[in-house]
C-alpha cells in the first residue's frame, strides 16, 4: 500500500513540476492584433500629408461655408427656394443663427479635425524611421505646417479665442496667442517650404512659400500690424513667381487653375474617379428648370448694386449669372429658374449637378495680396505708394485709376475694391468685422446685426455640451 | 428496508456498492439539545458504515440493521458530534452540546474550505434548502432578495438568464457578470446547473476572499458546489412541480371607444382626418396576445455513500411554456458526481459530470411593443383571414382596408400585428452542453494535501430560423393576391434579379460551437502548533476559454414543412445560399496563487491572499502578468475574557479586510488607418493633370488598454446572541474600479475623427449590507424564523480624464437618448429635459423659451441655462436605474407537520423610464390611464400632455422604480416514515403573487439592454436600455403545486 501510494505522489509531483516554470503558456496564444503596423501596409509619411489636403474636400466646403462666409453677409442671399432653409441657411441670410445652427458647427468641427490631422502627420513625419530623404521630410513637414495656420486662422477669425488643439482643448487661447501659433507654423512653413515654381509638375497644387507668405500677410493685415502686412505682401509680390491673369472672367475658372494668379487654392477632379470640393458648384448651381444645381449662396441685389454703381461691367459679369444668360461656354441658362443670380464664381462647365465636381476654391491669389499691400500701406500713411497695388488690380478690368491720397478716402476705395475684387471668395463677412463696419452695413440693410454679439460666432452648442467650461462668446 | 442485501447500482460511469452484514440489532431514540429540545434532522450513523438516519421533526430515530457491539455517531451542523457505544441496547438517547468554540460548518472559499466561524470578509452562504424553495430554471433566480448586496435582477421570459450584480455595477465596458465556479471548474452558463443538484451556493462578495481568482473576479465570484451522496443509507428523491403563469402587472390599455376619442383630438390639433365614432372591431391586444403559461418540472436523483465510495445521479426535466403562444423552453440535465476513496481514504477521486441540453422556441419581445401600440380598432383578423393591420378609410372614417372608388385608405399607424409577429417568428435553438472534471486529492502527511484537477465544457448551439416571407408579405395588406405576388417573382423587368423580398421564404441555420478546459493543481498545509493555527494552500492553474466557431448559412424558397427544411433541397434556384463562419479566438489563462490562514487560539485571525494572472489577450503589451494581493483580519471577541461568560452575547467577530481585482473581460481599441479606394477624404489631387493621390489619415487615438483594476476594503462584523436566537452581519464596503474603461465621444475640437476607448475614469460603490435572523421556539410544535436584510450601494463615476466623458446612451430607438455618462453622476446616469407642466395657450409658447413646433398641449420643458432656447444644454441629470438599496424579507414557520414560508424583496432610490409610453408615434395606442388623465384644453391639467404631444425623452417619462415583491409563499405538508416512504412533502407555492409599485408599466425590473447580433436579448449594459420599458418581458405570476418524495 505504501509502495502505492509513493509511486502515486511520485506521479503528482512530476505533474506539477512539468506545470511550473512555463510561464509561456499564455505565449503559446498568437494574438492576432489588427493594428496598423501589423496589417502589412507600409505606410509612408506623405499619404498622411494627402490625407491633410484631403480633408479640404468635405461637403462643408461646399455648403456651411458658404453659410458661414458669405450668405451671411451683404454680398449673398440664401438662394434657392424658400422652402428649402438649407438646415439653416436662412438663419445665417437673416442673422437669427444660434449656437445650435449646423454649418457653424460644422466648420468648428471641420476645421479642428483638419488641424489634428496636420498634427499626426507631422508628428509621424518627425518620428519615421525608415530612410527618407531629409529634404522631403522637411518639406511634408511645412505644408502640415502651413495646412494647419490655415485652418487656426479661419478659426481664430471666425470663434475669436479659440483653444490651441496642440495645447489643450478644454483651454480658450486668447486670439494674440492663436495669431502667435499661426505666425509660428508659417515662419518655420516659410523656411521649409519651396517656392511654386520649385515644385515638380506633378506637386503643383501643394503648399509653397509664396503660400505661406502669402497667408502670413494676411494674418498680419487681420492684426493689424501694417508695416509686417507691408512688407510680407511686398516679398510675395517680389518673389516672380506671381502675376494677375490677364483676364478678370477667367480667374475662377478652370483654364487658370493653380495658374500664375493662384497662390493657394483647393484642387477637385471631376473626371471619373471624381473626387472634388463635393458638391461646390452644384450647391450654388441654377435652380429649376434646365438646372443644375441647388441655387444656393446667390449674390444679392446690394453686390450687384455695388458692381453697377462702380460701372464694373467685367466682374460683374465675371462673378453673377443672370437669369436667361448665354455663359462663356455656350450653356444658356433658363428664363424659368428659381433665383434672379447665381454665383458664376462656383461655376463649372463640367457641373450637372453630380456630387464631386472639377471646381478648384481658390484661397488666395495674387490680387488680394496686391490689395492687402495697398490697404497697409494706406494705413501706415504711405497713401501715395498704396495707389500702385491698388491700381494694378483695378487696370485689369478696366476702371479707371484711384488719384486719392486723402487716407480714408483711399481706405473706403480699398475696401470697396476688395468687395468687388473678391465677391463670393469667402472674404467678405470678415472683412466687414475687421473694418468695423459689420453693424453699419448690416444694419442699413434692415439685418439685426447686435453690436457686441455678432462679431464673432458662437461657440457650437454640441462643443459647449461636451466641455462646458469653454464658455460662450459674448452676447450668445 | 430490512433485507441484508448486496446493491448493485449501475451508474452512469462506474459505481459499485457493496454493504455486508452481521448479527444487529434495531436502535431507537430521541436526539435532542442538551436543554432537553429536540433536535430534528440530526445525524445518527453507525460508525465505520453506511448505516444511518436522520430524526424526524421530534428528534426520534430508529436505526436498523446496527451491529450489537458497535458504535452510534450523533452529529448536527453546529453541535458537537457525539459517539455512544451500543453495548447491545435497543433505546439509545443523545444529547446534543452546541460547539460553541467553532461552528462547524464549512464554508467553500475557493480552492479549498474554511470553517464559517475563520471567516474574515463577506462571505454569504445559501444552503440547498433555500433554492430548492422556490422552483425555478436556474438557482440564482430562486435566491433573488436574500443575499444582502447581491441585487439579482429577474427577468421571467422563458430560458432567460438574471442578472447579477454584486455590490453594485462597477464597470461602463466590461463584463459586468460574477464569475461563477461550479466545484472548482469554470462554469460557462448558470443555466446548465439543475438548482436540485446544488448543496451549497457561495458568494465572494468582499475582495479579500474574491481576489483569489484574480483576473476575473471583480465583479464578484459565485462557488457553487454540488451535492455528493451521504453516509447513510441509499436514497432516492423524486421531486416534481407544475405550475400556472400569468402577467402579474397588466397595463390596462384604452379601448376602441377611448382611443377613437383619441385618435380624433391629436388629429383636430394637426389637421388630420377623424375616425367614426362606432367602429366594429375593439380588440384587447394584450388578450389576444398572451395566454396562460405553464412551466413542470420533474426529478429524479438516487445517491448514498459507502466506505469506498460517494455517489450521487440525478436526472431533471424542466419545460416552461410562455405567456405567449408556442414560446417554449425546455432543458434535460443529468448529473453523477461521484467519489473514489482510495487507500484507506488517504486518496480521493472525485468525478463530476453533468450533461445539459435545452430545446427552446423564443419569441421576440417586440409583440409587446406592438400590442402596446397597435389601435384597439385593428381586428387580429379579418374576415377574409388575413391578419388585421391598420388599414382606414381616411374619407369615411371607418377602420378597415375597404372603401368606395375614390376613398383614401391610409394607415392609422406603422405598428404591425403582434399576434401575427408571434405567429410567424419561426425559431428553434438547441444547446448541448457536457461539462466534467476529474479531481484527485491525495494526503500526503496529516497536515499536507495535494489536489489536482482537470475540467472540460464543450458546448454546442444549433439555431434555425424560418421566415415565411410569402404569408408575412400576403397578410401586410390584405388587398394582396398570390397572383401579384407570383408576377414579382417572374422577372417583370427581365434583368434576371428577383428580389428576396419576393422569395417563398428565408431559412436562416446557425452552428455554434465552444470548448474550455481547466487544469489545476495546489497544496494544502493545515495544521495546528499548539493554539496557533496555520493553513496554507499553494497551486497554480492553467486555462483556455472564449474559444468559439460559428457557421451560418441562409437560403430562400426551402420547403414549407420543418423537416424538410435544408438548403440543398430548395423549391426554386432564383436566390443564391450565403454561408459565413466566424471564429473566435480563445484565450489561455496562466495563473499561480498562494494563501495563508493563520489563528490564534480562534480568537485572532489573519489572512493574506496572492493571486498571479496572466493573460494571453494582452500578450502585445510588455506586462500582460499581474499579481492581485489582498489581506485581512478577524477578532472574535467572545473568545476574550471578558465577553466570555456573558450569557446575552454568544458570538461577535470583527472583521476586515483589502484587496485587489481584475476584470480582463474588456474592449479592445485597434488601430486604425483610414484609407479610400474612392472619393474618401483621405485622397486628394495634385498636378495639372489633377491626378487623384491616395492618402491616408489616423482614426481615432488609440490609447493601450489593460485589465480593468478594482480595489476594495471592507470591514465588518458577524453576532450571535440570545442563546444565538438572534444573529446577523452586518458589512461595510467601498470599492473602486481605478482605471475604468470608457468610450470617449470625440470633442468636436479633438483631433479624434470618431470615438474611441480609455482608461480614463473611475468607477466606485460603496454601502453596507446588513443580514439579521430571529429563529426561535414555541411550544414542542412551532419554530419560527424571520430574517432581514438590507443594504446599500452609492454608484458614481470619479476623476474621468477631462473633456473624455459625456457618452450618451440609452437609446430609444427614435433618435432621442436618455443617459449620459457624466463625472460626479451615477454610471449613465438620466439625463434629459425637464418636464415642467403643458402649455396651455399658443401666448404662453410664444413668450417663453419653447422647443420648435410646440404647441398648446403639448409638455413645456424648463430652460435650465436660461437662453431663451430648449436645447441639449437645458438638459440635467436626473439619478439613475440602479437601485440605492435593496432589501429583503424571509419569514418561515412550522408546526408540526406543516411548514410555511413567505419572501418578500424590494429595491428603492431608483428611477425607470416608461419608453413604452414616451416612444408614441401619432395614432396608436395608449393605456387606459394616460387616456384618462390628457390635457383637453386650456385649463383642463397642467400634469399630462394632450392627445397631441412630443416625443422628447424627458423628466415626465421618468419614474420611481421602487417595488416590494412577494415572491414566494409556500405552504407545505410532509409526512415522515409512512410505509417506504421516508418522507413524503406537498406544497403550494405562489411565486410573484403580489407587487407594490407606483410604476405605470408592466415591470420596473428592466435589465434588457438589447439584442445581440443573432436577435437573442441582452442583458444588462447600463449603456442601453437597461431601466428603459421598450419592449422588456413582463414580471410574471405563478401558482405551483409540487410533490418531494424521499425513499
Amino acid at each position: 500500500m505504501i509502495t502505492e501510494t509513493r509511486t502515486f505522489f511520485s506521479i503528482l509531483l512530476i505533474c506539477g513540476l512539468c506545470l511550473f516554470g512555463c510561464d509561456d503558456f499564455v505565449e503559446e496564444v498568437e494574438v492576432v492584433d489588427p493594428t496598423a503596423e501589423e496589417s502589412g501596409e507600409d505606410f509612408q509619411p506623405i499619404q498622411f500629408v494627402t490625407g491633410v489636403y484631403g480633408r479640404h474636400t468635405d461637403f462643408s466646403y461646399a455648403f456651411s461655408f458658404l453659410g458661414i462666409t458669405e450668405i451671411i453677409s451683404d454680398n449673398a442671399d440664401k438662394g434657392s427656394a424658400p422652402t428649402d432653409t438649407g438646415a439653416d441657411k436662412d438663419q445665417l441670410d437673416g442673422l437669427t443663427h444660434t449656437p445650435s445652427s449646423v454649418s457653424i458647427r460644422g466648420m468648428w468641427t471641420q476645421w479642428y479635425k483638419t488641424i489634428g490631422r496636420a498634427s499626426l502627420a507631422i508628428e509621424f513625419t518627425e518620428n519615421f524611421e525608415e530612410p527618407i530623404d531629409e529634404s522631403l521630410r522637411a518639406r511634408l513637414i511645412g505644408e502640415c505646417k502651413f495646412l494647419r495656420a490655415l485652418n487656426y486662422f479661419w478659426l481664430v477669425r471666425t470663434f475669436g479665442d479659440v483653444p490651441l488643439q496642440d495645447v489643450d482643448i478644454l483651454t480658450r487661447a486668447p486670439v494674440a496667442d492663436v495669431y502667435a501659433f499661426i505666425e509660428q507654423d508659417l515662419t518655420e512653413a516659410i523656411a521649409a517650404l519651396p517656392e511654386k515654381s520649385e515644385y515638380a509638375p506633378q506637386d503643383l497644387g501643394r503648399a509653397t512659400r509664396g503660400a505661406a507668405q502669402a497667408l502670413l500677410a494676411k494674418a498680419y493685415l487681420y492684426q493689424e500690424r501694417w508695416q509686417d502686412a507691408a512688407d510680407m505682401a511686398n516679398t510675395v509680390i517680389n518673389s516672380g513667381e506671381y502675376d494677375l491673369e490677364p483676364d478678370y472672367a477667367t480667374v475662377w475658372r478652370a483654364i487658370t487653375e493653380n495658374g500664375v494668379e493662384s497662390i493657394f487654392e483647393l484642387q477637385g477632379r471631376g473626371e471619373i474617379i471624381a473626387h472634388g470640393i463635393q458638391q461646390y458648384s452644384s450647391t450654388q448651381g441654377a435652380r429649376g428648370p434646365d438646372g443644375f444645381g441647388w441655387g444656393f449662396n446667390t449674390p444679392s441685389e446690394d453686390l450687384l448694386n455695388a458692381f453697377e454703381d462702380e460701372g464694373d461691367a467685367i466682374r460683374r459679369d465675371a462673378t453673377i449669372i443672370f437669369r436667361g444668360e448665354t455663359l462663356f461656354d455656350g450653356r444658356v441658362i433658363n428664363e424659368g429658374v428659381e433665383n434672379p443670380r447665381y454665383n458664376e464664381k462656383a461655376y463649372s462647365s463640367l457641373n450637372q449637378g453630380q456630387a464631386d465636381g472639377d471646381k478648384n476654391i481658390r484661397i488666395l491669389r495674387f490680387a488680394e495680396i496686391l490689395l492687402i499691400r495697398a490697404e497697409a500701406l494706406n494705413e501706415l500713411g504711405q497713401s501715395g505708394e498704396a495707389l500702385a497695388p491698388l491700381n494694378r488690380v483695378r487696370s485689369r478690368v478696366s476702371l479707371p485709376d484711384v488719384t486719392t491720397t486723402n487716407q480714408s478716402e483711399l481706405r473706403m476705395a480699398i475696401w470697396k475694391e476688395r468687395r468687388l475684387e473678391l465677391a463670393m471668395e469667402h472674404d467678405r463677412w470678415y472683412d466687414l468685422l475687421r473694418q468695423g463696419r459689420a453693424a453699419e452695413v448690416m444694419n442699413a440693410l434692415g439685418l439685426p446685426f447686435e453690436v457686441g454679439k455678432h462679431e464673432l460666432y458662437p461657440i457650437p452648442n454640441d462643443q459647449l455640451i461636451q466641455t462646458p467650461d469653454l464658455g460662450q462668446n459674448p452676447g450668445w | 428496508m430490512k433485507k441484508n442485501n448486496q446493491f448493485l447500482l449501475i451508474l452512469l460511469f462506474f459505481t459499485n456498492v457493496a454493504v455486508f452484514s452481521q448479527s444487529t440489532i434495531t436502535v431507537s431514540g430521541v436526539v435532542s439539545e442538551v436543554s432537553g429540545q429536540p433536535l430534528p434532522g440530526a445525524s445518527v450513523v453507525v460508525q465505520g458504515t453506511s448505516i444511518g438516519t436522520q430524526t424526524d421533526f421530534d428528534g426520534n430515530y430508529t436505526l436498523d440493521n446496527v451491529l450489537d457491539n458497535g458504535t452510534l455517531v450523533f452529529s448536527y451542523i453546529g453541535y458537537a458530534p457525539q459517539e455512544i457505544a451500543v453495548n447491545n441496547r435497543t433505546v439509545i438517547n443523545a444529547s446534543l452540546q452546541e460547539d460553541t468554540q467553532r461552528l462547524d460548518e464549512v464554508v467553500v472559499v475557493g480552492y479549498g474550505e474554511q470553517k464559517r466561524s475563520d471567516i474574515t470578509g463577506a462571505v454569504v452562504s445559501v444552503k440547498s434548502e433555500e433554492i430548492v424553495k422556490l422552483p425555478t430554471l436556474t438557482a440564482v433566480q430562486a435566491i433573488q432578495g436574500k443575499v444582502a448586496g447581491v441585487n439579482i435582477v429577474a427577468n421571467d421570459a422563458p430560458g432567460s438568464t438574471p442578472t447579477v450584480i454584486v455590490r453594485g455595477v462597477g464597470t461602463a465596458l466590461a463584463g459586468r457578470d460574477p464569475f461563477y465556479v461550479v466545484d472548482g471548474q469554470p462554469l460557462q452558463d448558470i443555466r446548465s446547473i439543475n438548482p436540485a443538484d446544488i448543496e451549497s451556493i457561495e458568494f465572494l462578495k468582499g475582495a479579500s476572499y474574491a481576489n483569489i481568482y484574480g483576473i476575473r473576479a471583480a465583479n464578484g465570484v459565485i462557488l457553487v458546489t454540488t451535492k455528493k451522496g451521504k453516509e447513510g443509507k441509499i436514497t432516492f428523491n423524486f421531486d416534481s412541480f407544475f405550475g400556472l403563469r400569468s402577467v402579474l402587472n397588466r397595463v390596462e390599455m384604452a379601448n376602441g371607444e377611448q382611443y377613437t376619442q383619441f385618435f380624433n383630438e391629436e388629429n383636430a390639433a394637426i389637421g388630420g382626418p377623424q375616425l367614426q365614432l362606432n367602429q366594429r372591431y375593439d380588440t384587447d391586444w394584450y388578450d389576444e396576445l398572451l395566454q396562460t403559461g405553464t412551466v413542470q418540472s420533474y426529478n429524479f436523483s438516487v445517491s448514498g455513500a459507502s466506505k469506498k465510495i460517494n455517489y450521487f445521479l440525478s436526472y431533471n426535466f424542466y419545460d416552461e411554456e410562455g405567456i405567449l403562444e408556442d414560446s417554449r423552453f425546455s432543458r434535460g440535465n443529468i448529473r453523477s458526481n461521484n467519489t473514489f476513496k482510495l487507500f484507506d481514504d488517504k486518496v480521493r477521486v472525485i468525478q463530476n459530470l453533468n450533461i445539459t441540453y435545452t430545446n427552446e422556441n423564443p419569441k421576440g419581445f417586440d409583440a409587446f411593443n406592438t400590442a402596446f401600440r397597435q389601435s384597439p380598432l385593428v381586428p387580429v383578423r379579418y374576415d377574409n383571414g388575413r391578419f388585421g393591420q391598420s388599414f382606414y378609410n381616411e374619407t369615411t372614417g371607418i377602420v378597415g382596408f375597404e372603401g368606395a372608388e375614390g376613398d383614401v385608405i391610409g394607415r392609422l399607424n406603422n405598428a404591425g400585428n403582434p399576434v401575427a409577429d408571434v405567429f410567424f417568428d419561426d425559431v428553434n435553438q438547441n444547446t448541448t452542453t457536457l461539462q466534467g472534471q476529474i479531481t484527485l486529492e491525495a494526503d500526503i502527511t496529516e497536515y499536507l494535501t495535494a489536489t489536482g484537477r482537470f475540467g472540460a465544457t464543450q458546448g454546442f448551439l444549433k439555431r434555425n430560423e424560418f421566415e415565411p416571407i410569402r404569408q408575412q408579405w400576403l397578410n401586410a395588406d390584405p388587398t394582396r393576391t398570390v397572383e401579384q405576388f407570383e408576377f414579382e417573382r417572374s422577372d417583370p423587368d427581365g434583368d434576371g434579379i428577383i428580389s428576396t423580398v419576393f422569395a417563398n421564404n428565408r431559412f436562416e441555420t446557425r452552428d455554434e460551437e465552444f470548448f474550455r478546459w481547466n487544469v489545476e493543481g495546489f497544496l494544502t498545509f493545515d495544521k495546528s502548533f499548539g493554539q496557533h493555527n496555520l493553513s496554507a494552500t499553494v497551486g497554480l492553474s492553467r486555462e483556455n476559454f472564449g474559444g468559439r466557431e460559428i457557421l451560418e448559412a441562409e437560403g430562400f424558397d426551402v420547403f414549407d414543412q420543418p423537416r424538410l427544411r435544408n438548403l440543398n433541397l430548395r423549391t426554386s434556384a432564383f436566390f443564391d445560399n450565403t454561408v459565413t463562419q466566424e471564429f473566435n479566438q480563445s484565450t489561455n489563462l496562466q495563473s499561480y496563487f498562494a494563501r495563508a490562514e493563520y489563528d490564534f487560539a480562534g480568537k485572532y485571525f489573519l489572512r493574506a491572499v496572492i493571486r498571479r494572472d496572466g493573460t494571453s489577450d494582452f500578450i502585445t503589451d510588455e506586462n500582460f502578468f499581474d499579481n492581485f494581493p489582498a489581506f485581512s483580519l478577524g477578532w472574535t471577541l467572545t473568545e476574550e475574557n471578558f465577553l466570555k461568560d456573558n450569557s446575552v452575547l454568544n458570538f461577535l467577530k470583527v472583521f476586515g479586510g483589502w484587496g485587489q481585482l481584475g476584470n480582463a473581460n474588456v474592449p479592445i481599441n485597434v488601430q486604425q488607418v483610414n484609407t479610400d479606394p474612392d472619393s474618401g477624404n483621405q485622397n486628394y489631387v495634385f498636378g495639372p493633370t489633377q491626378e487623384l493621390i491616395f492618402g491616408a489619415s489616423f482614426g481615432s487615438p488609440v490609447f493601450p488598454l489593460q485589465w480593468e483594476v478594482t480595489e476594495e476594503f471592507e470591514a465588518g462584523f458577524d453576532f450571535a446572541m440570545l442563546d444565538r436566537k438572534l444573529s446577523g452581519t452586518f458589512t461595510y464596503y467601498d470599492r473602486n474600479n481605478t482605471n475604468a474603461i470608457i468610450n470617449v465621444q470625440n470633442t468636436l475640437n479633438s483631433a479624434a475623427e470618431g470615438d474611441f476607448l480609455a482608461q480614463a475614469a473611475e468607477v466606485s460603490n460603496s454601502g453596507v449590507e446588513v443580514l439579521v435572523n430571529w429563529r426561535d421556539r414555541v411550544g414542542s410544535d412551532f419554530t419560527y424564523n424571520i430574517g432581514v436584510n438590507f443594504s446599500t450601494n452609492r454608484n458614481r463615476v470619479e476623476n474621468v480624464v477631462p473633456g473624455f466623458d459625456g457618452e450618451v446612451g440609452g437609446g430609444l430607438a427614435n433618435g432621442q437618448i436618455t443617459k449620459r455618462l457624466q463625472e460626479g453622476q451615477p454610471l449613465f446616469a438620466w439625463w434629459l429635459l425637464e418636464a415642467d407642466g403643458v402649455w396651455q395657450n399658443q401666448e404662453e409658447i410664444d413668450n417663453n423659451a419653447s422647443v420648435g413646433n410646440a404647441r398648446p398641449g403639448h409638455l413645456r420643458y424648463v430652460d435650465q441655462n436660461e437662453d431663451g432656447v430648449i436645447d441639449d444644454r437645458d438638459k440635467r441629470f436626473f439619478d439613475n436605474y440602479l437601485p440605492t438599496f435593496n432589501y429583503g424579507v424571509t419569514i418561515g414557520a412550522q408546526y408540526k407537520n406543516f411548514d410555511f414560508s413567505l419572501d418578500g424583496f424590494g429595491v428603492g432610490g431608483n428611477k425607470v423610464y416608461n419608453g413604452l409610453a414616451n416612444t408614441r408615434l401619432q395614432s396608436v395606442n395608449i393605456s387606459e390611464e394616460v387616456f384618462n388623465s390628457r390635457w383637453t384644453g386650456e385649463g383642463s391639467t397642467n400634469s399630462a400632455p394632450g392627445a397631441d404631444r412630443d416625443a422628447l425623452a424627458s423628466s415626465f417619462w421618468l419614474e420611481d422604480g421602487d417595488f416590494f415583491r412577494i415572491n414566494n409563499i409556500t405552504l407545505g405538508y410532509t409526512i415522515n416514515n409512512m410505509g417506504f416512504l421516508n418522507r413524503a412533502r406537498l406544497y403550494f407555492t405562489a411565486q410573484n403573487p403580489f407587487m407594490f409599485t407606483d410604476y405605470s408599466g408592466f415591470t420596473p425590473e428592466l435589465n434588457q439592454s438589447g439584442t445581440d447580433a443573432a436577435g437573442n436579448p441582452t442583458f444588462g449594459n447600463p449603456r442601453f436600455g437597461t431601466g428603459i420599458e421598450l419592449n422588456a418581458y413582463p414580471t410574471t405570476r405563478t401558482f405551483i403545486l409540487g410533490l418531494s418524495v424521499q425513499i
